[in-house]
């Protein structure tokens, strides 16, 4: 019943945002919070539920963009590119997760961080189709059923509603077998496969669902944003992936919300400090692993307990 | 040199089934066969191959060679998920729960074991998505019962104590609905009193019908509840039979007590 409460109040506060503010930077900004938010809750479902270390969350998000920027530069309309960023990012993860997720170990890992890189040496050198590294700019909009959207509001209640779908996938599938075997396989893979759970599979699915989360995140990126460079799917980009996720809290749904809201907006409220914001950063992710191995999600949740305990 | 007839009676039928690790033979063609119903247990000292021999039998590390049959099914080169659907559950020596599960979500694992799932039926909720969840609740929960675990149901698996996490792993085994249930020394490290508890739950399990083939290295333990006994020593089985019978047997004496005999 709390959660219930508490699921309302963050649904209302995050609707309210538009009204609290007009500026066209900081909506963009929250715009692209909901993005990173959904990124990083597709890259929960290999990472923080199966315990597969995937380093190619940012190229999935980079080849749904590119494929959706180019589709709609072609003159594609905007309903067609959500299933072709699709199709495109569930191809590349099957060719990559099923020679590599029979492995144990570490192999997702190297193979994802040489795809990233696959993926941007692609996007630089392939000029005339991505616009190198100065990328693609004057994408066509979003425009569906004919009413095109305008302005930075819109494009944010189409993105917080696109965040509370994926948001309601990924509870369903944790709420379910599949969700089940995911976790079960990160804990004990051998446990697992003796119950029956065919951790194959399973892996393989956790690593497919998250590139298309990944996938449709970048379509919704070139479309509202409607300018993409290679920058924001880089190496780099990956491992701040990496971090949001560990520091709102692996495996916890709030808490991928959390730390890719954090980590988006923080950079830019501390804009001021100069180059001591990266001091700053370090200490303080230094400072949540320590603290709170969980991450921030966890601390919530502790705190939670202790209010409902009295 | 097949029998069907045998093997329709047996739920296990191994033959000659033999593991090497290197220039060690861990298990050298060993035979097996455990009839529909009863209690098997195998002994055998440290080290005697007891343990290879059940993961050979679960698919957790294969035989090298021989076959092995559920029921008549030959599952040497399966993985131990095609096993375990085919109803063969195993706990493990050394407890390996889902820490980051619940109790009730633990053992949901395994209740799922023969009910596929779609990807979009999870996602749409469609009804019969929700039909099989409460199904695979509700055989879980039954699990829970049988183990005596049902007030526990929400807890963390980790947050139990070390005794219960032991019956949390033959709930998850059971939820599966197996026809041979493995338990790789499901008493290690247990008390007088916990003993007690597990000795009643495998009486509990033989009584609704499962076949349990029970890994011990306490011999005592094994004798009052087992209905055949089989003995394993350096990865040969050196003897089978009822409980009193394994418990004359010189062969057996001489294993678990050294050569003494030989000089009288």
């Amino acid at each position: 019943m709390n959660t219930r409460i508490a699921l309302t109040l963050v649904v209302l506060l995050v609707l309210a945002i538009p009204l609290l503010t007009q500026d066209g930077y900081f909506l963009q900004l929250f715009n692209i919070a909901i993005l990173n938010a959904i990124v990083v809750l597709g890259l929960n479902f290999s990472t923080g539920w199966t315990g597969q270390i995937n380093f190619g969350q940012a190229a999935f998000y980079g080849l749904g963009a590119y494929t959706t920027a180019i589709a709609l530069k072609a003159g594609l309309p905007f309903i067609a590119t959500p299933p072709l960023a699709a199709i495109i990012v569930i191809a590349a993860s099957l060719a990559l997760g099923v020679p590599t997720l029979r492995l144990r170990t570490y192999y997702l890992a190297m193979t994802t961080i040489g795809f990233g890189e696959i993926i941007r040496l692609v996007i630089v050198h392939w000029e005339p189709v991505t616009g190198g590294t100065s990328g693609l700019r004057a994408i066509p909009g979003i425009s569906l059923f004919g009413f095109a959207l305008e302005g930075q509001v819109q494009h944010f209640y189409l993105l917080a509603a696109g965040l509370g779908v994926a948001v309601l996938v990924a509870a369903r599938i944790r709420q379910s077998s599949l969700g089940r075997a995911m976790i079960a396989t990160r804990n004990s893979e051998i446990a697992a496969e003796q119950s029956g759970v065919d951790t194959v599979r399973t892996k393989l699915a956790a690593f497919m669902i998250g590139a298309v989360y990944a996938g449709l995140a970048g379509c919704l990126y070139a479309s509202s944003i409607r300018f993409i460079s290679p920058d924001s799917f880089s190496g780099t980009q990956a491992i701040l992936l990496m971090t949001m996720l560990i520091i709102g809290g692996m495996g916890s749904i709030p808490g991928c919300l959390i730390g890719a809201v954090a980590l988006t907006l923080l950079p830019e409220a501390l804009r001021f400090l100069g180059q001591w914001y990266l001091v700053l950063y370090g200490l303080g992710v230094i400072a949540v692993i320590i603290g709170a191995p969980g991450g921030l999600a966890s601390l919530a949740q502790l705190r939670f307990r202790q209010v409902s305990r009295r | 040199m097949s029998e069907p007839a045998m093997s329709e009676a047996n739920v296990i039928t191994a033959r000659g089934v033999t593991k090497r690790f290197g220039g060690l033979v861990a298990l050298d063609g060993v035979d097996l066969d455990v009839p529909r119903g009863i209690v098997q247990a195998i002994i055998g000292p440290n080290g005697s191959g007891k343990t290879t021999l059940l993961n050979a039998l679960s698919g957790a590390a294969p035989a090298d060679l021989g076959s092995i049959r559920i029921e008549g099914q030959e599952i040497v080169r399966l993985k131990p998920h095609r096993i375990a659907r085919l109803g063969l559950a195993r706990t493990f020596q050394t407890i390996r729960l889902f820490g980051d599960l619940s109790v009730l979500e633990n053992v949901m694992v395994a209740a799922a074991c023969n009910k596929p799932s779609s990807l979009f039926g999870i996602i749409a909720a469609r009804p019969s998505q929700q039909h099989s969840e409460t199904e695979i609740e509700q055989r879980a929960r039954e699990a829970l019962e049988i183990t005596g675990l049902a007030a526990r149901a929400e807890h963390r698996a980790t947050q139990l104590p070390y005794a219960q996490q032991r019956l949390l792993e033959i709930a998850r085994a059971l939820a599966s609905k197996p026809k041979v249930l493995l338990l790789d020394e499901p008493a290690a490290g247990m008390n007088m009193t916990e003993s007690m508890t597990l000795l009643a739950t495998i009486a509990k399990l033989k009584t609704l019908g499962i076949t349990i083939l029970l890994v011990e290295h306490n011999v005592r333990l094994v004798m009052g509840i087992s209905d055949r006994i089989a003995v394993l020593d350096f990865g040969r089985k050196i003897a089978e039979g009822a409980p009193a019978e394994v418990q004359r047997n010189p062969l057996v004496i001489e294993a678990y007590l050294g050569r003494r005999h030989r000089h009288a």
